[in-house]
């Protein structure tokens, strides 16, 4: 993530200058203005469906139909519609055009929500069919005219300055500033993060606690909202809003720029937008074959070249520079000592109320009974573990604990709430932290970025404030990697703070999903399996890290086989078996117990 | 007389994560070998290192009735005669019993796929009961059949286990045991993961005992049922640090 | 009105040719092949240019297409479907996208932009019909018909009864334990695709006479037929065969009523409805939409 926003910071500056260049040298030639206006156009519907497949990984053949809703309704707005005497010019177009934005917003957040159910190609047909639905309303509804559309759409008017020809051309690629501005903010911000979680691992981001369903939707709003946008400006420019302007072509060639230029990002989408831009005006001798070079660039780039062009100017560096909005303030503040982590931890014990209590919790699949029975209360700022033979039941009851699974019986209580069936995000943010079996990471974020995401439910940042990079954003962001620093150090990270999580080595994983989960100061940390696969020294700086968050008042619940490990730092350990609780107390005891040697090693 | 499998200094895992380290052990014809050792130990990463089946091997040598395993295509493998049952048990759960079966024996004359049905039958009346449902709709003893059933049907020299025993209830475990050591006693050779120590120590011949990817104990299989130091390779010592 | 019922049935076999091979394509790869109904105007095509260029029969350029398909489905299984695989699954939904465009107006580029015909089967100027219960039925619809339960024939018996079928079905099923028997799972996997699109190519020569060849008809098809194997399930092959079949005769019934035109909302609503009420199709299961 980092790399495509430092290509993003370095090539949009070079972008403007084209920009500016362009429209002073090219100004005589109307029909090269023309075509530039409408690759502005195109750019801003462009960076919302780079967002929403590059930065989100969701597909969308249907931006065509939130283009057209902009359109149609900015079209209708503006000649079917009386506006009251008092109203200027101006103002109706302002008003129209946000009229047009926001409706299509709201049909991306209807659209999101059908997205949850379906992934891939199922998503891909989804947002087809609605792409297809919109098109077949305009042609049918005698409202929007039919199949001729709406006709003379006026221009801008602002006072006396009309907003066509050359004016048009700023006016759209001032548009484009904005909405790559926008999105950039976005992007760098917690939302970004959160959307960067997301991507990598979704499971994972739920652990963290970012939602991940609200996030999907917001992120299909917000690519509907600026395709929305983009139509209102082509219903002002080009004076008619008709069926063919919106169909499915045009969604197809909107997936065409993305793929082409790069999606994920701002810059990535402005160069594909503007590259089909000038090959639809110069291609003329092309004609037929434009569609099928298409077709062979988006098969040959989705292969050979996964990021796009872009990704020519983009070298994906092994240590990486920080994204941060607040990223020059890391070198003046000075690192906080490891308490506030360990300090926070106490303070979120919950007082009385203990961390965790599952009562009779059964969980089946089908006729498989996994999870027996079993009920327990743990006691606050102790290490308890979780052991038992292979398919004992050990993950699935975690599973239920963290809101992975639902129990099928029983119910589960976390800081004195009920938590049964709640999502895995929502328990996070009760200050629960986990780590999984096979550390999982978000491969394509570095180490600091990793655990920076990890604070997410601690930050105050909002989408919008994000959006406009307000202050609160800003202090949101110093705060976070106040934390996220706080955590690197405790587990002695910081040497590979800017090392992508793909290219670690094994041992250090483990330590970065636990700074991950560190770093939101939980109050109890569910581990799963966190010595497998490390070797001896890695084992023992393990135990020292896990005693070491004892001792600074954090619960612990660990499942684990290394049975050393288990015996040395415990204050308890359960025992689970075919998924019943078979012993629970003190390890010493435990380990003697002959039910125990029994499931370990076997009977007659 | 050498070895049927042969594995020496085997280094293996998967991608970065490295698993086993140095392992080396034999298995002949006609004898059961048990690989035993808790969870996290690296068994199930030997059996797939040996059969090429998504672990990477970055050391040493497998070879397999004389021939180095190293550049055979999983795919081949399993007729050079070495079978492999892995956890999960990786049955075709929308096929039947018999086609199951039936694929086992892929590849071969259709003579010898009728036969090796018709011996899979014999050794597992069950099955034979249950020929046309889908794997899916078998219980967890009977999809265990069938899984062995159906690395049978190829009338492997070897047949390499990986925990038989999970999920099942312990009668079933025991009748399993029982059909694992009579194909022992038939000649099949056989290496069989395991946790549940004691029932295994009992049929084996000769054990291996893994911990943390290396070979901590290994000997006959008598020599292992009476060394308490098997039991605290599982529990933990009362010693550590 | 039974009229309309056979028309509608003639046509649906096309979109169910369409369902059934991205179907096939589905279980082997896990992908849905957004391109299939343009294989199926390819093979249309490619019947025309055997019949026009090497003046043979109609039959010869069924076979001619049936077997150019199954090249070229391994071919695309080879080259784009497996390559894009590598980069991610989206990746592989964008590259068949992609293809939909470059057959979609390649074709154009080979064979013009205009609809040709293809010779009737029986081989007549014009085509025989006769009237059964009060119903005119073309020969060659019947062609279609009987050429389609050929295919379904042939296909169920090679995946139900012979070792090699079963052996792709389980390399689907589970590609590690198809390893494990000895089974080659990348070759499984491409001789389903190439017999997905040989499929395809023959449908697109066997209903070529009645609907022609080439022009606009070929996206209407890709379309339908995609919806067919909505509305049916598209894990289904039994479903998609029934969606393709009740889509055509749906839309002919509308058509009947209502003129042409309204037909094709009425499909794309039917599809949205599908995806919001019963996505998994009426015999497919929950879980491929989740996949």
């Amino acid at each position: 993530m980092a790399d495509r926003m430092r290509a993003d910071a370095r090539i949009l500056p070079i972008f403007a200058a084209i920009v500016v260049i362009f429209g002073i040298v090219a100004r005589g030639n109307a029909n090269l203005m023309q075509a530039a206006t409408f690759a502005a156009i195109d750019a801003v519907a462009a960076i919302g469906l780079s967002v929403l497949l590059g930065n989100v990984a969701q597909i969308s053949l249907g931006q065509a139909g939130f283009f057209g809703i902009g359109a149609y309704t900015f079209g209708y707005l503006e000649t079917a519609v009386t506006w009251p005497a008092g109203v200027a010019l101006w103002l109706q177009f302002v008003l129209s055009t946000l009229a047009g934005t926001a409706l299509a917003a709201v049909f991306g957040v209807l659209l999101g929500f059908i997205a949850l159910r379906f992934r891939g190609h199922y998503l891909a047909m989804a947002t087809l069919a609605f792409g297809l639905i919109v098109v077949d309303i305009a042609k049918v509804t005698p409202a929007l005219g039919g199949a001729a559309g709406i006709t003379n759409v006026p221009f801008p008017q602002f006072g006396s300055l009309t907003i066509s020809g050359i004016a048009a051309y700023w006016y759209a690629w001032a548009m484009v500033a904005v909405a790559a501005t926008l999105s950039f903010n976005l992007l760098r911000g917690r939302a970004g993060r959160a959307f960067e979680a997301l991507r990598n691992d979704e499971l994972a981001a739920e652990a963290i606690g970012v939602p991940t369903r609200r996030l999907k939707i917001a992120a299909f709003a917000y690519a509907g909202a600026l395709a929305g946008f983009a139509g209102t400006f082509y219903g002002a420019f080009l004076g008619v809003v008709d069926p063919t302007a919106v169909n499915v072509g045009f969604s197809i060639d909107l997936l065409l720029m993305v793929v082409v230029g790069g999606a994920g990002g701002v810059a990535g989408a402005i160069l594909g937008a503007t590259i089909v831009g000038i090959t639809n005006v110069y291609g003329h001798e092309l004609e037929n074959w434009r569609p099928v070079i298409y077709g062979v660039l988006v098969i040959v780039i989705a292969i050979a070249f996964p990021r796009g062009l872009i990704g020519l100017f983009v070298r994906p560096r092994r240590r990486d520079e920080l994204t941060l909005a607040a990223a020059a303030s890391s070198a003046t503040a000075p690192p906080e000592p490891a308490q506030p982590v360990a300090a926070s931890a106490r303070e979120a014990s919950g007082g009385d109320r203990s961390w965790l209590r599952i009562d009779a919790v059964d969980k089946r699949f089908g006729g498989l009974v996994a999870v027996d029975g079993v009920s327990f209360t743990l006691q606050n700022g102790t290490l308890t573990s979780l052991i038992g033979p292979n398919g004992a039941g050990k993950t699935t009851l975690f599973n239920t604990i963290c809101g992975v699974s639902r129990p099928t019986h029983g119910r589960i209580e976390i800081a004195g709430r009920d938590v049964t069936g709640w999502q895995p995000h929502r328990i996070a943010a009760l200050g629960v932290g986990r780590s999984f079996q096979n550390a999982r990471l978000f491969g394509d974020m570095t180490v600091l970025e990793n655990v920076l995401a990890g604070v997410y439910r601690t930050e105050n940042a909002t989408f919008a404030s994000d959006l406009l990079a307000l202050p609160r954003s800003r202090r949101s962001g110093r705060a976070a990697l106040e934390r996220a620093s706080a955590a690197l150090e405790a587990l002695d990270l910081e040497r590979i703070a800017r090392v992508r999580a793909r290219d670690l080595a094994f041992g250090d994983r483990r330590r970065v999903e636990l700074a991950r989960a560190l770093a939101a100061s939980p109050g109890l940390l569910l581990v799963d399996e966190p010595a497998a696969g490390l070797n001896a020294s890695e084992r023992a700086r393990l135990r020292d890290d896990l005693q070491r968050l004892r001792a600074g008042g954090t619960t612990l619940l660990l499942v684990e086989h290394d049975m050393h490990l288990v015996m040395a730092i415990s204050d308890r350990v359960m025992v689970l078996e075919f998924g019943k609780l078979i012993a629970d107390g003190p390890a010493a005891t435990v380990r003697d117990d002959p039910r125990v040697v029994a499931a370990y090693l076997g009977t007659a | 007389m050498s070895a049927l499998l042969e594995i020496e200094h085997l280094d293996a895992g998967y991608g970065r994560l490295a698993v086993l380290h140095d392992v080396s052990l034999t298995v002949s014809a006609g004898e059961l070998v048990a690989v035993l050792g808790p969870n996290g130990a690296g068994k199930s990463t030997l059996l797939r290192a040996v059969s090429r089946l998504e672990a990477d091997r970055t050391g040493g040598s497998v070879r397999f009735d004389g021939r180095d395993l190293a550049h055979e295509r999983p795919d081949r493998i399993s007729r050079l005669g070495l079978a492999h049952v892995p956890e999960g048990r990786q049955l075709f759960t929308e096929l039947s019993v018999e086609d199951n079966i039936r694929l086992g024996a892929f590849g071969r004359p259709r003579a010898e796929v009728d036969a090796a049905l018709a011996q899979a039958y014999e050794r597992f009346p069950q099955l034979e009961r249950r020929r046309g449902s889908t794997a899916f709709a078998l219980s967890g003893g009977e999809q265990q059949m069938l899984a062995l059933a159906r690395a049978l049907a190829a009338r492997p020299k070897l047949l390499m286990l990986d925990e038989p025993s999970t999920g099942l209830a312990p009668q079933i475990v025991r009748q399993i045991f029982d059909i694992i050591a009579a194909l022992r006693d038939d000649g099949t050779a056989v290496l069989l993961v395991e946790q549940n120590a004691f029932l295994t120590l009992q049929r084996a011949d000769r054990a291996y005992v893994l911990e943390h990817g290396t070979i901590a104990l290994a000997g006959t299989a008598a020599e292992l049922a009476n060394d308490g130091r098997v039991r605290e390779v599982y529990l933990g010592g009362s010693t550590e640090t | 009105m039974l009229q309309l019922v056979v028309a509608g049935l003639t046509v649906g076999s096309g979109y169910a040719l369409v369902a059934l091979g991205i179907h096939i394509i589905l279980r082997a790869t896990r992908v849905v092949n957004f391109a299939q109904g343009e294989f199926v105007v390819l093979g249309g095509l490619f019947a025309y240019s055997v019949v026009a260029q090497l003046h043979a029969s109609v039959w010869i350029g069924l076979v001619v297409a049936t077997v150019a398909g199954f090249g070229l489905g391994l071919a695309y299984e080879r080259f784009v479907l497996r390559a894009a695989a590598r980069a991610g699954e989206l990746s592989v939904t964008i590259v068949t996208v992609g293809t939909v465009y470059v057959l979609l107006y390649g074709h154009a580029l080979v064979w013009g932009s205009l609809p040709e015909p293809l010779p009737y089967f029986s081989g007549v100027e014009g085509d025989a019909s006769w009237h059964v219960f009060g119903v005119q039925i073309a020969a060659q619809q019947l062609w279609v018909l009987g050429l389609l339960a050929l295919a379904l024939a042939v296909l169920g018996f090679f995946f139900e009864r012979t070792t090699y079928g079963k052996a792709i079905r389980a390399a689907a099923n589970n590609p590690a334990g198809a390893q494990l028997v000895g089974i080659d799972v990348d070759r499984a996997r491409s001789i389903s695709v190439a017999i997905a699109i040989a499929l395809a190519a023959f449908g697109g020569a066997i209903i070529g006479p009645i609907t022609l060849v080439g022009g606009a008809a070929g996206i209407g098809i890709a379309i339908k037929g995609f919806v067919g194997g909505i509305v049916g399930g598209l894990d289904s092959p039994v479903g998609c065969t029934l969606g393709g079949l009740l889509v055509g005769v749906v839309e002919k019934l509308l058509e009947g009523r209502f003129g042409y035109g309204v037909s094709d909302p009425v499909v794309y609503g039917l599809l949205i409805a599908m995806l919001l009420v019963r996505p998994q199709g009426l015999l497919g299961t929950l879980r491929a939409t989740r996949d």
